[in-house]
């Protein structure tokens, strides 16, 4: 019984379109808690004949699967219960039972039923005991498992499977019509035994067997109710101690069935269910009537309240918290909002809650499956497929990964404060069953005590807490916390395992994210959150329209005793720009004050408007759109307030436009979406003298914001406003305006940015020497665009010694151009495999206007240019590297001196000891001493010194040898002794 | 130096193809031993910066030719870096101040004030003075050059200034008049026709005269487009032909086309199609004042006195604003739309006199 109006809400949230269904859900339910037995024990003892059977039993669901094949009787919603239900043969028994079939003779088999029928007839004398024997000599042993699993506590679940198995296994033609025989005999078995039951429970109808009955219930509740997530379609239903069951889910025309039972139970003997069914349902109703009383007076004694709100029930609490919503009923947010939540809370439960991790789909979608199944059955079921698909246009991604856990982790909610975000999703999680973690702003969010929370949050279980339900973490206003905890965050959704490299890979199993978490955020757009938004299954809240909140707000004045009509509160919805919140305040307030509420209150003024921001576009449309008149409040000196309409005068617009451009801010981006959208507007004049006055403008409020940001005078700044008056007076009009983001000047702005780079790089790439080629705006507007002309020579496409004289002559020249402007062609790889150059810094990319050429040169001729610039570039950069040593030569001579390794040792002769030095010069041994002998032929040998290199004669012979060493400093004449191969030898 | 604009650019002031009096008065105020700052204004192509390193080589010799590039970074008072490319030798320094953009005031400051500052170690044989060269010094925001102000009479021992200014009239006075102004004026048809004569001996190519006249038609008497003209000319087709095509700047032909489509219709769509034009030219840093000029050229052609007149007078003063404005596009569009509503009623006017 506790679970009606949990159950409702289950219905209502997942599937309200079938709300015509759940009518007829109760009875099923009643029948399913009630301490009925299964109402296939309750028969008149008449009524055994088979045609009764069919009517009144599931006997036509048996019929109904045998025949048809198994494969098809799997996907019946209910054949496994019937099969279960009557104990069909086992898995193990299914071959056995095929290979005895041979023996039974087609004749002795028909011959068989007869006298089974027969015995049947009899059963109904004999006392159960007897019966049962009879049975027992009838059936093969099987029947025997077969009344165990009747009555058993577990049925098996694999029957059914395991029948296909058999059939498929079994295609022999005869093997298969011994099976068609096996099942008639089956049936009638099961008839049989039906039928005896039957009996036995007409001959004491009064006294039913208790055990038996107790037997059949806790039967039944096993196959209509669970713990954990069945196999079979479903129902979950939150009991008030919190606990989560899944009931079963049966076709109507089970349903129907059942409901037909009982009827005739009722019609056959009042005992059972007449008054005390009438009891049941006159209690129920009670209880019913109870519960939505209590919840319309919303005392805190409610079942699903959160225990904070017990205290608050005195009478000076805030009215927006005893209004709040306690259950999902209550939402007033957008209902598609609500649900797409929560069907993404519920995609966690195969996590959360389940148990079995093998399976792919999420117990939720699984049940979604059954239920198209069960759609094409029946055809009733097909609002559910379109609720399916329409969830799907939110960008919700229902796929799970490989734990089970939905793509998206994290849910970010985002919308302007008071539209119940937080209430939503506290609601929500409580809904599904969750235990709510909340981190808000007033929390410590250091990239710590968020990694504290998160992980504690996600793998901890309250131990005080005695209800332990899993943790829903929410992360309310994520919007102002700290980068750095928003990166952790990232790093905790995404891959845990990076948050914690530290831990052994046995832990890494726990670290896995296995808790939803919900984040609240008021700007969507800040920049911390933008790689969460990524990942995120980001909810935008669309504005809770004024007449529902009205009607809310009017249900709560009628509460409170708060006088006042639906045109009140409507605007005063309207004012706040739907904020609940700040709704309700105001209403208490007025109650405080007078008990009294008219619109005369809500317009005047002084309250109620929230210095909201607006969206660019709501500016922009107000700019550009003639504001209908509004209810205003207007009050002549003396005379009462009165309502009037206000008119569509120039003052009247004129404030509101500045209202709305002040509130919005932003002057500059303003400015520029109404410069990129006023051209599209409607526009009489056909002199263009409304665009020249708008323009007009433009360049005032430019010379305004120049002067602001150059001076720093802000002074100004409130100048800034007026155009945009100018521009709505000019070009409002009272159709709705088509407004595109303003995009042009910022990519302007990116391909200035770009143009700038390139002419960046490219100057620094040119050499010192180029003067002519002008400089700043000069080098861009005059020598870039003949540089793209004069470096596209014609070239053929031969190697280099083929060239004409004038075309050797045209590339060296365009080598040595690019080689001063610095300019390489790049060999790059193409997407496709080609093979192409590119400059570098590309030219091209400078003064480059549609329909105009830039460089266009044959890729043969680029790459012989770029192998020629290549060898002009390291020819120039010889002479650089000695360049500051070389004495001054006329500034562009050719003359190049050899590179350093090419250079050869060349006796320096000291021209003023020349003479002398040659006197002087004797020849010393390696210890110093002076050989007498030697003269400087016998040096010619080979055995110099280096005392000898400024001899000019040696210095000959070293010069022409080809090795050479330059001397630096110290003394290596001890080195340099010659030494002979032999000598080593 | 494989560009013609540079291989054939004269060095010496003895040289100079053009304003040979004034390449006198210059060798004969570098005789002095001394010269005060000096601002030589003219229009773009005409010779400024020639006859500046020609005087820098008088001065000093052949020393000033062996130039490096050198890049020095600032850091503005907001802790922004800005780089900026000095080309320099032993004896002077070659700066283009805006490129700082509106930073350029810390260059000014930073940079020039700290060459100036320093002296010259070793005056023997030398001058006792350094060069800064300062190009564009006209594109300068008005900070940097009031900044520019006192750094000139301060260090006016060590340091000579030599600016190079397209047009004086947004120098402000204060410097003006502190410089020696000197005037190099774009060559004459005839001068252009004979360099380009004169270069192409020197190339060994041969030019009809019909050709060299119509590029130094072209070219708008600026020189260095009439040379790279030239070249352009020699890559596509050589033999020269008098007829042959002369490469135009694309995009002066841009904006050509773009005129001829505000001609052609003058409606809020096209308007919108012109600022896309207009928003192209810019961003490929066509200076905007450039835009200004080539748009009421070409819109002027076909307009009697009257408009004309309109129209400039318009597109001064919106040109005049602009400058006081940061987002060029307003104001080149305020002008498009303005020269649409007068050419629109005077083409009304002109269907009603008909009548």
């Amino acid at each position: 019984m506790d679970q009606y109006p949990t159950e409702e809400e289950e219905f209502e949230l997942q599937y309200q379109e079938e709300m015509d269904m759940m009518d007829d859900y109760p009875d099923v339910n009643e029948v399913n808690i009630e301490p009925t037995p299964a109402p296939s024990k309750r028969f008149n003892s008449t009524q055994h004949s088979q045609k009764t059977q069919k009517s009144i039993l599931q006997s036509p669901s048996i019929s109904q699967i045998f025949p048809s094949s198994p494969a098809s009787s799997i996907e019946d919603e209910g054949g496994p219960v019937n099969r279960r239900l009557f104990g069909t043969p086992g898995t193990s028994s299914g071959p056995k039972r095929f290979a005895s079939t041979p023996f039974y003779g087609k004749s002795s088999k028909i011959n068989r039923i007869e006298e089974v029928l027969e015995d049947v007839e009899e059963i109904e004398e004999i006392p159960e005991n007897g019966a049962l024997d009879e049975l027992m000599r009838i059936g093969t042993n099987k029947n025997k498992r077969k009344l165990d699993e009747l009555f058993g506590d577990s049925p098996k679940k694999t029957y059914d499977r395991d029948l296909v198995y058999g059939d498929d296994t079994y295609v022999d033609r005869e093997a298969k019509k011994a099976k068609q025989e096996e099942e008639r005999d089956l049936d009638l078995i099961e008839k049989i035994m039906e039928a005896r039951k039957k009996t036995k429970e007409g001959k004491n109808p009064g006294m039913q067997d208790h055990v038996d009955k107790l037997n059949a219930l806790h039967d039944f509740k096993m196959r209509n109710l669970s713990y954990t997530i069945p196999n079979y379609p479903f129902l979950p239903i939150v009991r008030s101690d919190d606990e989560r069951l899944y009931v079963r889910f049966h076709s109507e025309e089970y349903e129907k069935k059942h409901i037909d039972d009982i009827r005739i139970s009722e019609k056959g003997f009042s005992g059972l269910l007449g008054d005390q069914k009438e009891q049941i349902w006159t209690t129920a109703r009670e209880i019913t009537v109870k519960r939505m009383t209590a919840m319309e007076n919303s005392s805190s004694d409610d079942v699903v309240e959160i225990p904070s709100a017990g205290l608050a029930s005195s009478k000076g609490d805030l009215w927006v918290d005893r209004y709040k919503p306690k259950k999902y009923y209550d939402l007033l947010s957008d209902e598609a909002t609500n649900r797409t939540l929560l069907y993404w809370l519920k995609m966690w439960d195969k996590v959360v809650f389940g148990k079995d991790f093998k399976k792919p789909q999420t117990a939720y979608q699984k049940q979604q499956q059954n239920l198209n199944t069960f759609n094409k059955k029946t055809g009733r079921f097909e609002s559910t497929g379109g609720w399916k698909n329409r969830k799907s246009r939110l960008n919700l991604n229902t796929e799970t990964d490989e734990h089970g856990r939905p793509i998206q982790k994290v849910a970010l909610l985002s919308g302007p404060p008071g539209l119940g975000k937080t209430t939503l999703a506290h609601t929500i999680a409580r809904h599904a069953g969750y235990q709510i973690r909340e981190l808000n702003a007033s929390d410590d969010r250091n990239p710590d005590s968020f990694k504290m929370a998160l992980e504690n949050g996600t793998q901890m279980t309250s131990v005080l807490d005695s209800e332990k339900r899993p943790n829903c973490i929410i992360l309310d206003e994520i919007d102002g916390a700290p980068h750095q905890s928003i990166d952790f965050l990232l790093r905790f959704i995404s891959d845990t395992a990076v948050t914690k490299p530290s831990k052994k890979g046995a832990k890494e199993q726990a670290s896995i994210l296995k808790r939803p978490i919900i984040c609240i955020c008021n700007d969507l757009y800040t920049p911390a959150l933008r790689q969460l938004r990524q990942i995120a299954f980001v909810v935008n809240f669309p504005p809770i329209e004024s007449p529902k909140l009205g009607e809310r707000l009017l249900e709560i004045a009628s509460k409170e005793g708060l006088q006042t009509d639906l045109m009140a509160l409507m605007a005063l919805a309207e004012k706040s720009g739907n904020d609940v919140r700040s709704c309700i305040s105001m209403m208490q307030f007025f109650n405080a004050t007078k008990n009294k509420l008219l619109l005369t209150d809500v317009l005047n003024g002084n309250f109620g408007t929230k210095d909201r921001n607006q969206g660019l576009f709501d500016v922009w449309g107000a700019i550009f759109q003639i504001k209908r008149p509004q209810k205003r409040l207007e009050t002549n000196n003396n005379e009462e307030a009165q309502v009037v309409l206000g008119n569509m005068s120039t003052a009247t617009r004129m404030n509101n436009v500045l209202a709305v451009v002040h509130a919005g801010g932003d002057y500059d981006r303003l400015m520029q979406g109404v410069y990129e959208n006023f051209l599209r507007q409607k526009m009489p004049d056909p002199n263009l003298t409304g665009v020249v006055e708008a323009c007009h403008w433009f360049c005032f409020s430019d010379i305004l914001n120049q002067q602001i940001n150059h001076l720093q005078n802000y002074s100004l700044y409130p100048y800034l406003q007026f155009p945009f008056v100018v521009w709505h007076l000019l070009f409002a009009s009272l159709a709705w305006p088509k407004i595109n983001f303003p995009h042009q000047g910022f990519e302007f702005n990116q391909k200035t940015t770009t143009t700038k780079m390139v002419f960046q790089a490219f100057r620094k790439g040119i050499s010192s020497g180029v003067i002519g080629a002008g400089q700043g705006a000069g080098l861009l507007t005059e020598t870039v665009p003949f540089l793209k002309r004069i470096l596209s020579p014609s070239l053929r496409s031969v190697s280099v010694q083929l060239l004409t004289p004038r075309e050797k002559y045209d590339l060296n020249h365009t080598v040595e151009i690019m080689a001063d402007f610095g300019l390489i062609y790049n060999q790059l790889k193409k997407p496709d495999g080609m093979y192409e150059y590119t400059l570098e810094p590309d030219i091209n990319l400078m003064c480059k206007f549609d329909g105009y050429p830039g460089i266009n040169l044959a890729y043969f001729s680029k790459q012989l240019i770029s192998k020629e610039i290549e060898s002009v570039v390291l020819r120039r950069m010889a002479p650089k590297a000695s360049g500051p040593l070389r004495p001054l030569t006329n500034n562009n001579s050719k003359k190049t001196a050899p590179a350093n390794h090419l250079q050869t040792l060349k006796p320096r002769i000291n021209e003023k000891s020349k003479g002398k030095e040659l006197e002087k010069r004797v020849s010393k041994d390696f210890f110093g001493r002076r050989i007498a002998g030697t003269s400087s032929t016998s040096h010619s040998e080979g055995s110099s010194n280096t005392g000898w290199a400024k001899n000019p004669t040696v210095g000959g012979i070293i010069g022409k040898s080809p090795i050479w060493y330059r001397y630096k400093e110290g003394f290596n004449n001890a080195v340099r002794k010659d030494v002979f191969m032999k000598d080593l030898l | 130096m494989a560009l013609w604009v540079d291989k054939h650019r004269p060095r010496d002031l003895s040289k100079l193809d053009y304003h040979k009096v004034q390449a006198d008065q210059l060798k004969n105020l570098c005789k002095e031993g001394d010269f005060p700052h000096l601002m030589f204004y003219g229009p773009s192509g005409a010779g400024k910066k020639t006859r500046i390193m020609c005087l820098l080589r008088e001065l000093y010799g052949g020393g000033v030719e062996r130039l490096r590039n050198e890049t020095m970074t600032f850091t503005t008072p907001s802790n922004r870096k800005v780089e900026i490319m000095t080309v320099s030798s032993n004896y002077h320094m070659e700066v283009n101040p805006s490129d700082a953009g509106i930073y350029d005031r810390v260059v000014v400051v930073d940079l020039i004030k700290q060459v100036a500052q320093t002296h010259q170690i070793d005056t023997a044989g030398q001058r006792e003075f350094k060069v800064i060269v300062l190009s564009e010094v006209d594109e300068l925001t008005k900070d940097a050059q009031h900044a520019l102000r006192r750094t000139m009479e301060k260090y006016v021992a060590t340091c000579r200034i030599i600016l190079s200014v397209n047009s004086t009239s947004r120098v402000i006075p204060a410097i003006r008049s502190r410089c020696l102004g000197i005037r190099v004026a774009a060559p004459t048809e005839e001068e252009i026709v004979s360099i380009l004569q004169f270069t192409c001996k020197k190339e060994s190519l041969h030019i009809p005269e019909g050709l060299a006249q119509r590029i130094a038609q072209q070219c708008d008497r600026n020189l260095r487009r009439a040379i790279l003209m030239l070249e352009a000319c020699k890559v596509q087709q050589y033999p020269f032909t008098i007829n042959q095509e002369i490469t135009e700047l694309d995009w002066q032909m841009y904006l050509r086309e773009t005129a001829n489509q505000i001609m052609l219709e003058q409606t809020p769509a096209k308007l919108e199609k012109i600022r896309e034009r207009l928003y192209e030219l810019l961003s490929q840093g066509v200076p905007p004042d450039m835009i200004f000029k080539g748009l009421v050229q070409n819109l002027v052609l076909n307009c009697d006195m009257e408009l004309k007149a309109k129209t400039l007078q318009f597109a001064a003063s919106y040109e005049h604003r602009m400058h006081n404005g940061s987002k060029h596009i307003f104001h080149l569009e305020a002008f498009v739309a303005q020269f649409m509503n007068i050419y629109k009623k005077y083409l009304a006017d002109m269907v009603m006199d008909d009548f």
